[in-house]
Formats: C-alpha cells, sequence, structure tokens
C-alpha cells in the first residue's frame, strides 16, 4: 500500500511538474542586452535531432537569419546546450541593425537546416523598455532578486478598463512560482498605501515571505490590486486589476 | 616735487612687496584621522534607501524609495571592534530587521587602512563586502554604507542599498 503511494505521488510530481522553458540569461534584457536563450526541444519534432537552427522574428519583422526556411544560414545554428538542448546568443539591435526604439518583443522556434522538422512558435518575449513608459502596474526596483525589497505599484491614471480606472485599491495579491513552475504556498495579500495623486504602492521581500520547497527555488510571481469602487446606484463593490508577472533577476 | 613723490611711491611699493614676503608661521595641522577608529564601537541603523541604479542610469523617474519604516530596519545593529588598532572581529545583531548583513559574527578587514573604501565582513568561508559611503569623523557621526547587488549574468550592479548607522 505505503509503495502504492508512493508510485502515485512519484507519478503526480512528474505530471504536474513543468520546467521553465525556455531560459533566458539574463532573465530580463533590453534591445542592447546580449541574450543566450536555451530551449529544450523534447517533445516536440526536434527531439533527437543532431543539429539545430533558429528561427527568430517579432514586431521588428523576420531576422536577417530567416533567409530560406529549407536552407537555414550558418549564422542560424544553435549551439548543443545537453540533451535535447540548444542555446542560441544574440543581441537583438546588432542582429536586426536597427535602433533599440524599434524594438517590442521576439518569438522564435527551432528548426532542422532543411525546415524537415520544427518546434511549436514560442514567445512573444518582451524586450525591457530603454526609455521610461509608465504603465499600470510597475514593479520597483525594475530587475529583482529573490532577497530584494521589491514594491509593487498600481496607477490607475494608466488603468485600461473602467473598473481599473475607477477603483481605489485596498490591498495587493503576491502569487509566487518556483522555478518547477508549482505555486509556493497561499498567495500573499499586502495591504497598500498611497504614494502619488493616482499612484498605490505595496511592499515585501519575497525571500521572507515564501520559501520554496526541498531543492526548488522562487522564480518568479505574479501581482494584482485589489480595491473597491462605488456602483452606478451608490453601493460600493470589490474589484480587481488585471495581473502581472515578474521574474526574478539572479543577483552574484 | 614730482621726482621725490614717484621715489616715495617706489620706495612705498618695495616696501610692501618685500613684506608680503615674510614667512608667516602655519599652525600645526594635527595627527592624521584615524579612521579605523572611528568605525569602532556599535552602530545602530537609522536609514535605509534603496536605489534601481538601472533606471537612474536612464534617467527613469522612478529611482529612489525610502524603505526606512517599511520594514523595522531601525532594529538592526552591527559592532565593530578594533584589535591593536587594526580590524578585530564584527557581530550583527537584526532584531527583528531584515537581514542587511546575512554574517552574524566574524572578521572585518579593509582595503586600506589610511582610506578605506570597502569593509569586507568574514565568516569562515563566506565574506561580504559593504562600500563605505561617509566616514564618522569630525562633525559627522554618521556611518555611511552602501551594498550593491549585481545581476549575475551581466555583472552589472542593478540595485543598491545605502544604510545610515548612527553611534550608540
Amino acid at each position: 500500500m505505503k509503495k502504492l503511494l508512493f508510485l502515485t505521488l512519484f507519478i503526480s510530481a512528474a505530471f504536474f511538474t513543468k520546467a521553465q522553458n525556455p531560459v533566458f540569461s539574463p532573465s530580463t534584457f533590453t534591445a542592447e542586452d546580449q541574450i543566450t536563450l536555451t530551449y529544450d526541444v523534447t517533445g516536440t519534432g526536434m527531439a533527437g535531432a543532431t543539429e539545430a537552427y533558429i528561427w527568430l522574428w517579432g514586431n521588428a519583422g523576420d531576422s536577417p537569419l530567416n533567409t530560406s526556411w529549407t536552407n537555414s544560414p550558418d549564422a542560424a545554428r544553435m549551439t548543443a546546450a545537453g540533451t535535447n538542448k540548444w542555446s542560441f546568443t544574440f543581441t537583438a539591435t546588432l542582429l536586426y541593425g536597427l535602433p533599440p526604439a524599434a524594438f517590442t518583443n521576439f518569438r522564435f522556434l527551432v528548426k532542422k537546416k532543411d525546415g524537415s522538422a520544427q518546434t511549436p512558435d514560442q514567445g512573444p518575449f518582451n524586450f525591457d523598455p530603454l526609455v521610461f513608459v509608465p504603465t499600470m502596474l510597475r514593479v520597483f526596483p525594475g530587475k529583482v532578486g529573490a532577497d530584494d525589497v521589491v514594491t509593487v505599484n498600481f496607477d490607475k491614471a494608466y488603468g485600461v478598463t473602467t473598473n481599473e480606472q475607477r477603483m481605489t485599491p485596498t490591498t495587493a495579491t503576491i502569487t509566487m512560482i518556483d522555478d518547477a513552475g508549482n505555486n509556493v504556498g497561499s498567495p500573499l495579500t499586502i495591504a497598500v498605501r498611497k504614494t502619488g495623486e493616482t499612484i498605490w504602492s505595496a511592499t515585501y521581500i519575497p525571500s521572507l515571505s515564501f520559501t520554496p520547497g526541498a531543492g526548488r527555488k522562487l522564480f518568479k510571481f505574479k501581482y494584482k490590486f485589489n480595491g473597491t469602487l462605488l456602483d452606478t446606484g451608490g453601493a460600493t463593490i470589490s474589484v480587481t486589476s488585471s495581473e502581472s508577472e515578474v521574474t526574478f533577476t539572479t543577483m552574484q | 616735487m614730482k621726482i621725490g613723490l614717484k621715489k616715495s611711491l617706489l620706495v612705498l611699493s618695495a616696501a610692501v612687496f618685500f613684506a608680503a614676503c615674510t614667512p608667516v608661521a602655519h599652525k600645526e595641522i594635527g595627527e592624521q584621522r584615524n579612521i579605523l577608529s572611528s568605525l569602532e564601537g556599535t552602530w545602530k541603523l537609522t536609514k535605509a534607501t534603496q536605489v534601481d541604479e538601472a533606471a537612474k542610469a536612464k534617467g527613469f523617474p522612478f529611482k529612489e524609495l525610502d524603505i526606512t519604516n517599511l520594514f523595522p530596519y531601525t532594529d538592526f545593529k552591527l559592532t565593530l571592534t578594533l584589535n591593536a588598532g587594526a580590524p578585530g572581529t564584527f557581530t550583527t545583531i537584526p532584531g527583528a530587521s531584515p537581514k542587511i548583513i546575512k554574517l552574524t559574527s566574524g572578521t572585518w578587514t579593509v582595503d586600506d587602512a589610511q582610506q578605506p573604501k570597502n569593509i569586507t565582513l568574514s565568516s569562515g568561508a563566506t565574506s561580504e563586502v559593504v562600500t563605505l559611503g561617509g566616514y564618522p569623523v569630525a562633525a559627522s557621526n554618521t556611518l555611511k554604507v552602501k551594498v550593491e547587488r549585481k545581476e549575475a549574468a551581466t555583472g552589472k550592479v542593478v540595485i543598491s542599498y545605502s544604510y545610515e548607522f548612527a553611534k550608540q
């Protein structure tokens, strides 16, 4: 009976555990940063392939590496990074020969040189802006590690929905996710403070509020703001903002 | 008469010129400041500031945040002792404060005994480096240290924390 229980737990863990794929280094980047992406092609049409080529595109269009689907150039060849894992290093501005302002996001897939096999499309993955772009949800500092003081901010001046534009936030909810893609503990609800005419903020330290499971580490978190507003009848109703996600930066 | 006046002015000018060359006795400047001894003692944290170095470099509007009262930082105490005038041991007592220095005790060293810039706190094989932002000498009774957080992938400083301590 005990063996059966262990077997069930093991199979369940294997089924629900989903590693982060692809992995980027650094985890967040601007269009001027050198990025190394590593992608595990297990379970795709590229599993078991002996060589791989990247096919990369985004809001700036096809990359100059996308010369021919049936004959990728050597410059697009990826580097083996383990069994079924392939990595590729590039800097968007240098690859495209365009200024950083031209980039918002990119997507990619991994393929054989002759295009006879490929993975599904990946992305879009966003570049960090080089100019400040005010948004409704913002994290401070822009890059944070799990041990840092993290402040999440809500600016209703940039609310997208009417509820977000009208709501008065009272709390923020943080959902923590580990490097296997599993939720860590229960979501954390923290009180907000008013820090500007239209801005509310909430601050926490991830590693003090969440403890990952054995062998796991805090990988990213999602946050949203909860508040109230008056409906057309004058009654107070509870509303919640949309949610945003932040991946932790690995610090030295 | 005109020649007499000219001569008088010439003599007066010469007198002023040579008088100006008279050596002046300077006061003693005193002993060289002993920075290490000024660091010795127990220090209590009074102010904590977080800086987004990447935002600062880009000129973004949100660059700095006073985090002193967001967590009980003012509980944090650091004690530095000297051993025969040289850096000796240290202890940290965080209380309820976040552990701005993870090590609780050990030894400390400086990069330059006369004008230290970095303090290295060590315990066994583990060490932490804090940068001095201001010496607690003369009229200043504040010890300022800075802790930098570097992105592992790029080695760039992305966040810094500035801490001010008052001597107990």
